[in-house]
């Protein structure tokens, strides 16, 4: 199966409005949005269809949007803007929800680790009883376009689950802010 | 005559609908040195269906092709209606023909 065939299987699947692809030597990034009309199944379909594609591990992303009105894409979180300081030392995630802006700001002394802290951080802005603190963000491939893709964690200590997401930055740390947005947004929508 | 872009046609004549449809935004991002371009599409079957220069994923989907009109999206934008219905009717043909492909 090429690159057309599995990408038209994909869009064949009930719910599916986009997809996108990142390849490395060492990973085939399969990103899908979908809209309400997706199943609960869409993610194991996806991924087996990509399996069956690929023969580099495949890790499929499926972002789901609501009720597929005219504002259901604020139901997410935007990613607007990543800005840092070096006299400072700091770097600053902007994230917006409709008209709403909010900043995070993290220490670039932590590296990558400090692009999920400081969206986690602004993200608090929108929902301030967050249950989720900021983990850790790792690098897994360079694209030949020099692209990052960046894998990044955040967790829940009380009820002990890790939320992962996969993205690809123009540099490591938006990759990370990317993937840390991508992870929580997953389960943001019921809260905004 | 104008000339013609022989990789489309070529891609149009050998290769896969989905495919001619990247090609020609690519096409479409060189020519007018643009930073990004997407196509929405409507296609019995396929519902709405979103296509992003170069199959790149549209991550947090910042510029709302979610809920976009079917039309092709340029960035920064080129107000050129014609291109905008051929695009749109290009990824209808391609859809379809894919679709019926065996």
């Amino acid at each position: 199966m090429n690159v057309d065939e599995l990408e038209l299987r994909l869009r064949r699947l009930p719910g599916v409005v986009a997809v996108g692809f990142v390849e490395s030597d060492a990973l085939l990034l399969v990103e899908i949005q979908a809209d309400s009309d997706a199943g609960d199944d869409l993610p194991r379909a996806a991924t087996a269809l990509a399996a069956e594609h690929s023969a580099r591990p495949v890790a499929v992303e499926v972002v789901r949007w609501g009720e597929g009105g005219p504002s259901t894409h604020e139901a997410r979180l935007r990613f607007v803007e990543l800005t840092t300081d070096p006299a400072v030392g700091e770097l600053t995630v902007r994230l917006a929800r409709g008209d709403h802006e909010a900043l995070g700001r993290a220490s670039t002394a932590g590296g990558l680790a400090a692009a999920v802290e400081a969206t986690v951080y602004a993200v608090r802005d929108f929902i301030p009883d967050l249950p989720y603190l900021p983990g850790w963000a790792r690098t897994v491939e360079t694209t030949p376009e020099r692209r990052f893709l960046v894998v990044a964690s955040v967790t829940d200590p009380m009820a002990r689950t890790h939320l992962r997401g996969v993205a690809e930055g123009a540099t490591p740390i938006e990759g990370a802010v990317r993937a840390t947005l991508s992870a929580l947004n997953r389960t943001l929508s019921r809260d905004l | 005559m104008v000339g013609t872009n022989e990789s489309i046609v070529e891609s149009a004549r050998l290769g896969s609908g989905l495919g001619t449809v990247y090609r020609a935004l690519d096409e479409v991002v060189d020519r007018y040195a643009l930073d990004d371009a997407a196509l929405v599409v409507e296609v019995p079957g396929f519902g709405r269906q979103v296509m992003h220069a170069g199959r790149r994923p549209l991550h947090d989907d910042e510029h709302a092709m979610h809920t976009a009109a079917p039309g092709l999206y340029l960035w920064p934008a080129v107000d050129d209606t014609i291109l905008s219905d051929l695009m749109v009717a290009l990824g209808t043909l391609a859809l379809r023909h894919d679709a019926a492909s065996p």
